[in-house]
């Protein structure tokens, strides 16, 4: 009897053991990896939060590892505009070079607190007890809080910044530091948890010592930034492709000062004469990039050209300095249109395969703006076919058809969408297309026969004796 | 152009019906154009007619002289000449510029073309002798002439063009001026147009004068109270008086008309004659012939409406000069207005139931927003003297009551 019960012990035992086991050599066969050094540098001197991580993380456990995880907080997984890595190489410190690697959100099964991670791909797996450091920027828009939330002319913009003094990640983290950059010294206040120091524009957090997975020790920064927070709503560019030697820009544009809202009275006299102390947090300039070779560039809105704009051009790059009517105080919007042409030679080419591609750049040609809603349409030629994108990141695409002067068939479009773009965005992408040049005879034909067919019919008028009687 | 006067005595050589019918309808358009200069429109078609007879006639002259005398021909001497002896002098002439005259109605004086008028018709004196007996001239002469008359016609167009492009192409709505470098433009009409249209909420209604009217809502996509085309008299009378007293009665008008914004013109800073203040005399006279609290008089010293330290008081008080002028003082310190050329009269004071939510670059267009009302009101509240010293901008808190409208 007693030996049954124990018996049967040793069976549950065993069992339960096993399984433990398995469980085990489950969390084991996943790597442990372990950050070595962690240093992460916050920039908030614009109104887009900039962050750049260097991470020395080394594989302590038995399997190698094919991608290395980042969380983030689930409050600011939403406004992350674009997560970038790199692989340093070399180990010489003057000769580093960097590697881009993959970076895609993934979904974990477990994540405490709703955190969500980002996989980086590796290029090489790497090895057990090997260490590599990494190189991660990533990008946070809408990040900084107005507060006071309204604020009046002769006052200047205050901003809170959430985050966490503590790296937050899925692995042990061996020795970190972070260090936020503010724009002026002019900081209210900061949470002071320990180790906490403020010198300059600079408060650094740590270093901190052996901080298990998932630790979070949140921060509230509340300083002083007067830079335009320039935010265009809705951004729609059309391009339209020309055979005949020219591409033509139309971009509209809805612009908004996100800062914090303006209250009370705006007084000119106030605005002109004091102008360091006046309306500070407001902008009235803004500079948009554009290739070289531009012409026939305007800038006009709903009720008709602004002629506060001045455009300058060299060989490498043209600038338009653009002035809205008004200045923009924060809550304050702006509608306008800006249209250029391009020379079609510098942007169209031919691909080994026989097609052709636009490579154009993505993105909003004005400087240090987010874009909340970004829609790119490529206007094809008419008779194009088969039309794909290619992008550097993951946008929505889909086609459309549009008419235009002596189309018959109507032009094909290819609509790319893409929400939260920052100026970072701004590399090319291509789109591809076949055209048969046969086609481009067909608008001269089109016009050609119509004249010759109206001038025919008259000169058989003419001649056709239409009398009954003689 | 100039040629009229040779015209009109072109015409009476063989008189007709025609002819005098041209000289009588010259006459009395000259007449209605002296009475008021919109009317040179009339003027056109006749001024055209008379120097095209002048003209014709001139070159009949000449022709013949040429073909007179060209070997071969034989003239005959049945031949009817004046003589016009303007050939041979070259002179600016602008009857036919008259004929684009359709968008010449401007409020602004323009001064250029009225003296170019009088110049004209100070030169037009030029004596042309007719002579009813056969007239050939030299051949070298008249070719020379008839070269120097066509000649005369392309400057002339060239004249008319330059003309019609610098004088009568100015849209009203963007003005612009020449100083040393370069054009400078005031677009301050839109600036403002588009900032109603995007930062006020889209039922919000603006009260102006009626010129403003159509302009604010193709523009500004607002509601107006009154505008280009409105016939009910007793309304604009209301806008009138409401910009013709003094603010709180103003207030309580534009209230109970549920305005948000008044908007007025103002072109003391820049030099902008046609603005609400040069205006202000009708909305007197029209809100005092409905309502007649507004006596013309109480604005009136010595005949005329002054804004400078000699107003009236009820001007000094009324809305229209508070909302034109207010915090006008600290732009040059002495709140010099350059349309009127004096300096304002009343130079600092508060507004108490309106407030300034925007003014365009050159101080043209000015926004103000009605005060809501406080909740409360203590007692009965003494009417807070807006009037302060012209040294002290402060309020002198210690002796008078808390003004409850701030």
């Amino acid at each position: 009897m007693e030996g049954l019960l124990r018996l049967r012990l040793a069976l549950v035992f065993s069992v339960v053991a096993h399984l433990s086991l398995l469980v085990r050599s489950s969390s084991l066969s996943s790597p442990e990896l372990q950050i070595v050094n962690a240093e992460r540098r916050i920039d908030l001197t614009s109104h887009i939060v900039r962050v750049y991580l260097t991470l020395k993380v080394e594989n302590a456990g038995t399997s190698p590892a094919s991608e290395i995880l980042l969380a983030f907080p689930p409050t600011q997984v939403d406004r992350i505009a674009l997560v970038k890595a790199a692989a340093t190489v070399g180990k010489k410190k003057k000769k580093k070079s960097h590697l881009p690697l993959d970076v895609n959100p993934i979904a974990l099964p477990v994540a405490p607190n709703g955190t969500k991670h980002f996989a980086i791909s590796l290029s090489n797996p790497l090895g057990v007890g090997e260490s590599e450091t990494l190189e991660v920027f990533y990008v946070l828009t809408h990040s900084l809080e107005p507060f006071p939330v309204e604020i009046s002319q002769s006052e200047s913009q205050l901003v809170h910044y959430h985050d966490s003094a503590i790296i937050l990640s899925p692995y042990l983290i061996k020795q970190q530091i972070t260090v936020i950059k503010t724009p002026s010294t002019k900081v209210e206040s900061f949470t002071k948890v320990e180790l906490t120091d403020r010198a300059g524009t600079e408060i650094k957090y740590g270093p901190y010592d052996e901080r298990p997975p998932y630790s979070f020790s949140p921060v509230i920064v509340h300083f002083e930034n007067n830079n335009p927070f320039a935010v265009v709503e809705e951004l729609v560019r059309e391009v339209e492709i020309s055979h005949w030697g020219s591409l033509q820009i139309t971009e509209h544009y809805k612009l908004v000062n996100a800062g914090a809202r303006h209250k009370g009275i705006f007084s000119r006299v106030e605005y002109q004469s004091r102008q360091s102390l006046s309306g500070v947090s407001s902008f009235k300039h803004l500079l948009a990039r554009l290739p070289p070779r531009v012409h026939s560039a305007y800038y006009r809105d709903d009720i008709g050209n602004i002629s506060s704009s001045h455009l300058r051009t060299d060989s490498r790059k043209s600038e338009m300095e653009i002035e809205p009517r008004y200045p923009l105080f924060g809550g304050w919007k702006a509608t306008f249109v800006i249209g250029y042409g391009l020379p079609l030679q510098d942007f169209l080419f031919e691909s080994p395969d026989g097609r052709r591609y636009l490579n154009f750049s993505f993105g909003c040609p004005l400087a240090e703006t987010v874009v909340d809603k970004l829609t790119i349409k490529v206007v094809l030629p008419e008779g194009s076919q088969n039309p794909s994108a290619v992008v550097p990141f993951p946008v929505e695409q889909h086609l459309e058809t549009s008419y235009s002067y002596l189309d018959v068939i109507g032009r094909t479009v290819v609509v790319l969408e893409k929400e939260n773009v920052v100026p970072e965005h701004n590399s090319p992408f291509q789109v591809y297309y076949n055209f048969n040049p046969i086609f481009m005879l067909a608008e001269p034909l089109m016009l050609a026969s119509a004249f010759f067919l109206f001038f025919v019919a008259y000169v058989a008028y003419l001649h056709i004796d239409l009398s009954i009687r003689k | 152009a100039f040629l009229v006067p040779a015209g009109i005595i072109a015409c009476f050589l063989p008189l007709s019906d025609a002819s005098s019918f041209v000289v009588l309808y010259i006459v009395t358009s000259v007449y209605f154009s002296g009475v008021m200069v919109r009317l040179m429109l009339v003027l056109a078609p006749a001024a055209c007619i008379l120097s095209g007879i002048a003209l014709s006639e001139a070159f009949d002259v000449f022709t013949r002289s040429i073909k007179f005398q060209l070997p071969g021909i034989s003239g005959t001497s049945q031949i009817d000449a004046g003589d016009a002896s303007s050939g041979s002098v070259v002179t600016q002439n602008d009857a036919v510029k008259t004929n684009k005259n359709e968008d010449s109605v401007k409020e602004r004086p323009s001064k250029k073309n009225k003296k170019k008028e009088k110049e004209i018709v100070e030169k037009a004196s030029i004596k042309s002798q007719i002579e009813k007996r056969l007239m050939v001239l030299p051949l070298e002469a008249s070719v020379i002439a008839i070269l120097l008359l066509v000649l005369l016609g392309a400057f002339y167009v060239v004249h008319c063009v330059w003309a019609a492009a610098e004088a009568y192409s100015a849209p009203s709505i963007v003005l612009t001026s020449h100083s040393h470098d370069g054009l400078h433009v005031f677009d301050d009409f839109r600036e403002a147009y588009a900032w109603l249209r995007h930062n006020t909420e889209v039922d919000d209604k603006v009260a102006s004068w009626w010129d403003y009217g159509y302009q604010t809502t193709a523009m500004a996509n607002r509601t107006v109270i009154v505008d280009n085309n409105t016939w009910n008299n007793t309304h604009i009378a209301t806008v009138g008086t409401a910009m013709s007293s003094p603010e709180k009665a103003a207030w309580e008008i534009f209230n109970s008309l549920d305005v948000k914004y008044v908007l007025v013109v103002f072109g003391g800073l820049v030099g902008y004659p046609s603005d609400d203040i040069n205006k202000f005399l009708w909305m007197v006279r029209i809100g005092g012939g409905v309502f007649p609290h507004i006596k013309e008089p109480d604005y009136l010293r010595d005949g005329q409406y002054r804004i400078d330290s000699q107003a009236t008081p009820t001007m000094l008080n009324c809305l229209m000069y508070k909302l034109s002028y207010y915090r006008f003082v600290e732009t040059d310190g002495k709140g010099f207005d350059r349309v009127r050329r004096t300096e304002i009269g009343k130079k600092h004071f508060k507004l108490t139931h309106f407030e300034e939510v925007f003014t365009t670059h050159h101080w043209m267009v000015r926004i103000y927003k009605l005060k809501p009302p406080k909740n409360r009101i203590r007692g009965k509240t003494k009417k807070s003297k807006s009037k302060a010293s012209s040294t002290t901008t402060s309020r002198r808190s210690g002796t008078r009551k808390k003004n409850p409208w701030h």
